[in-house]
């Protein structure tokens, strides 16, 4: 009765030093299927694909491919056999072409008389792949580096699937992707499920997952709790089974503000007074104490650069940003009026990756800790201990380095650098971004009592589900404007936003 | 903040400190080379120079690593924001011979001490105009170093042509007359600098900004560090340094000529590569490494001469060294937890 598994994982143990990222896991993944791989961070999920791959070896246990034992040399070997996976991280080469980036390595291919390679043709095939994605608007010709984030992506999952593509693993790229984006992926992983290929499919998002799979394997540490079945994934109460086999307790209703009070205080936090820059013209706000300002929009449309431009990060034509009756023009005097800034590329602008988590912790804070030159250890150590055991980040003290964390510990890092600066102006963008639920409730109820304590917070964000739980007003962008305002209501959903975004 | 009991859908807390002998050994890997490096030349040295030789070898090793600890101390704290500096062998060159012309042309021990400030004075401004410049032309910070390396050169032609001579000499005497006075007063100069690094680097946002400079400038910068600032004043520490250095080594002997102060630059390269000093600098930069570097960098050329490496030998025999260190040190493994 069994179908013949396409890989099957058979007692894998791999251990990170005295860590183990996975104990004794035996699973299968099958042809036609879009199996799903949802489980907090740290449960192990990137670790079997990653290790499926070819991207790293396994301490123990065997692995069969096609009813083959499987051991990929590298992710090229795993590539050439039929195993593609796309990275959570961005994964092109810069610098380069396009087309030269979608056949790196593959040059062989394209050799005329086995010496000189015809880059004409190279184009044409690169061009030829991105018309039948559906992604015309790419030119192969084109420098990698014209494209944003999301192109490369998808630029990258293009490089991936091909012909002989059997096993294709997705590990959080959604996150990286707009709409239009994950439109398209999921219209491939589809298409290679119809064509009885198989499919795993790493996402935090729990929407996304119950959508798209038809099965799903739920990890926690480094343990497989469970297998569903798309029957039992469309059964009433699946979503707080999931939840509750992710986090191995109940977790609660309680995720986003459950008041519906709108209330803030008459001063004014942050004004943006007519602010041009880029391609935004005209810009103005106010934010008020106690008041959470979300934006939301797809990407693109400008939300972002607001959220930079508030902190100082943007070079205004015209205008002018406010705080405090201090005008803003660099970070430095963002941080010093109390503003706080969470950017959304949290490996690469909020973080020192190779860093300790207190060192992290402390960076904005050294300014007001130095007395005559002199910053006191003592201190530095008191202020990043009082976070972490504040947001109760998993560590084992604050020399761990931030590398070491899990995604959302890492926020949670760049979360406490602006409590521990007592910011009273936060500008968070995308900040459950690549994070669990566990994390994402946590973050919430941290937000819900910024507002409480009169903080001001302008929360830009891709989740409308996030705005809509957490912000007094919604300014949808697009186009670099905004093109409408919602307040914050019971009644307001997804639908209401999504027109004034496309 | 929330408190600890209301909402508890996270993981614990802190875990318990991990410190075990594997990840001891895994995150102090450099350092344990490093130091490793240090206590086999001193072995080595010892096993070497026995008897009167000892003593005079070791004031030998002293007189060395005072130039390479001191111009060292201040190099870290540019290597760690991931920089470096070739011109510093010419700009010491040029300041040995500037501090003899100017105190010869006034005279006396004030001659030598007008000397010294006009020169800490123009390595101060050099250390400036080395870090700005880079930063507003966006360029790397090698390629204005090697414009200062050049002009230097230049300079020092220049000067030493002016002259007419071949070296050129202090008039007046600086030096201890006995050894061991000048000896001891040497180390007492590495100490002094050696904890006003440590104070600097450890305890100052000089040092903490700087490293975060090299680890991720962006993030450095949105957590208020403003860049050209703490860039310049991290070359004006070296600069600092590097005339420090240039009177230490006018002490020595004196006397200086047109190739006074050559292949220094990547002397002290090699010395913070031999102390543990991650090229790319970033938060495991130690001023540490300033010293363990420049003593082992020392003792391994007396140690090679005392052997009977012919000299012409000896820079193949650091050739092979440096090598094997570079390479064990740049594998980098990808050590790090995947999600």
């Amino acid at each position: 009765m069994e179908k013949e598994p396409i890989i099957q994982v058979r007692h894998m143990v791999k251990n990170f030093g005295p860590t183990r990222a996975l104990r004794d896991v035996d699973v299968s993944f099958y042809r036609g299927e879009i199996r799903g791989l949802i489980g907090e961070n740290g449960s192990g999920k990137s670790t079997i694909t990653s290790i499926v791959a070819g991207m790293q070896k396994a301490t123990s246990g065997e692995m069969f491919y096609k009813g083959e034992p499987w051991n990929p040399a590298s992710m090229v070997d795993a590539q050439l056999h039929g195993i593609s996976m796309v990275l959570q991280e961005a994964n092109t080469i810069p610098n380069c072409t396009v087309a030269e980036n979608i056949f790196a390595g593959r040059f062989n291919e394209f050799a005329v008389a086995n010496s000189f390679l015809s880059m004409r043709k190279v184009n044409k095939a690169a061009q030829e792949i991105l018309d039948r994605f559906g992604l015309s608007h790419i030119k192969a010709t084109d420098s990698i580096n014209k494209y944003g984030f999301e192109d490369r992506k998808l630029i990258e999952i293009v490089r991936c699937v091909s012909d002989e593509t059997e096993v294709f693993v997705v590990d959080e790229t959604t996150t990286a992707l707009s709409l239009e984006g994950r439109q398209l992926l999921y219209k491939l992983i589809h298409k290679l499920k119809d064509n009885g290929k198989s499919v795993i499919f790493i996402s935090h998002d729990m929407d996304e997952i119950l959508e798209q799979c038809t099965d799903l394997t739920v990890l926690r540490d480094g343990e497989i709790i469970g297998h569903l079945n798309r029957e039992e994934m469309d059964a009433p109460g699946a979503e707080k089974k999931i939840r509750f086999m992710m986090v191995g307790r109940e977790i609660g209703d309680a995720y986003y503000r459950e008041d519906y009070d709108t209330s803030h205080r008459p001063e004014v936090a942050l004004k943006l007074d007519h602010v041009s820059f880029g391609p935004i013209k005209d810009f103005s706000l106010e934010l008020h104490k106690g008041e959470i300002i979300g934006f939301g929009g797809l990407s693109g449309c400008g939300m972002h650069e607001i959220g930079r431009a508030a902190f100082g990060l943007e070079k205004l034509n015209e205008g002018k940003v406010m705080c405090e009756g201090k005008e803003i023009r660099s970070c430095l005097d963002a941080i010093e009026s109390g503003i706080g800034y969470i950017s959304k590329n949290r490996d690469t602008e909020a973080l020192i990756l190779e860093g300790g988590i207190g060192e992290n912790i402390v960076l904005p804070s050294l300014n007001a800790l130095s007395h005559a030159t002199f910053i006191s250890p003592k201190a530095e150590k008191k202020l990043s201990d009082g976070e972490i055991d504040n947001f109760r980040i998993k560590c084992y003290g604050g020399k761990q380095w931030v590398n070491t964390l899990s995604g959302g510990n890492k926020q949670k890092v760049s979360f406490s650098k602006w409590t521990a600066k007592k910011s009273d102006v936060l500008i968070m963008d995308c900040p459950t971004r690549g994070v669990d639920i566990g994390v994402k409730q946590f973050m919430y109820h941290v937000i819900a009592e910024m507002k409480q304590q009169g903080k001001s917070i302008i929360l830009i964000s891709e989740e409308l589900g996030e705005l809509i739980g957490m912000a007094d007003k919604i300014l949808i962008m697009k186009d670099f404007e905004v093109t409408h305002e919602f307040m914050r209501s019971p009644s307001l959903s997804e639908t209401d936003i999504i027109e004034y975004m496309i | 903040m929330p408190d600890n009991t209301k909402n508890g859908a996270i993981a614990s807390q802190r875990t318990d400190e991990r410190t075990s002998f594997f990840t001891f050994v895994k995150t102090h890997t450099m350092d344990l080379l490093a130091y490793a490096g240090l206590a086999v030349m001193l072995i080595l040295f010892l096993v070497f120079n026995s008897g009167p030789r000892l003593m005079y070898n070791f004031s030998a090793v002293v007189q060395a690593a005072a130039v390479y600890s001191i111009l060292a101390l201040g190099a870290v704290f540019i290597y760690s924001m991931g920089f470096m500096d070739v011109s510093l062998g010419q700009q010491i060159g040029v300041y040995v011979i500037l501090m003899i012309l100017i105190g010869n042309k006034i005279g006396g021990v004030p001659g030598v001490i007008v000397g010294f400030l006009l020169v800490l004075a123009l390595a101060l401004v050099c250390g400036a105009i080395n870090g700005a410049v880079s930063i507003f032309l966006g360029l790397p910070s090698i390629v204005t170093s090697l414009f200062l390396m050049f002009f230097f050169t230049g300079a020092q032609y220049l000067m030493m042509e002016s002259t007419g001579e071949n070296t050129i000499k202090l008039v007046q005497t600086i030096k201890p007359a006995d050894r061991n006075t000048y000896t001891l007063l040497l180390i007492g100069i590495i100490v002094l600098l050696a904890v006003i690094g440590t104070y600097f680097f450890n305890y100052t946002k000089l040092g903490k900004y700087t490293r975060a400079i090299g680890a991720n400038k962006v993030a450095a910068k949105q957590s208020g560090i403003s860049l050209v600032k703490w860039q310049v004043l991290g070359y004006m520490a070296l600069g600092f340094c590097a005339a420090v250095a240039s009177f230490v080594m006018l002490t020595r002997t004196g006397t200086a000529g047109k190739g006074t102060g050559s292949g220094y630059a990547m002397d002290i390269m090699i010395c913070l590569i031999l102390g543990g000093m991650p090229l790319k600098g970033g938060m495991k930069s130690k001023i540490s490494c300033a010293l363990v570097g420049a003593f082992t960098y020392t003792l391994l050329s007396n140690v090679l001469t005392t052997m009977g490496v012919p000299l012409n030998w000896v820079n193949f025999v650091k050739a092979c060294i440096f090598l094997v260190i570079v390479l064990l040190t740049c594998r980098k493994p990808n050590g790090v937890l995947p999600r």
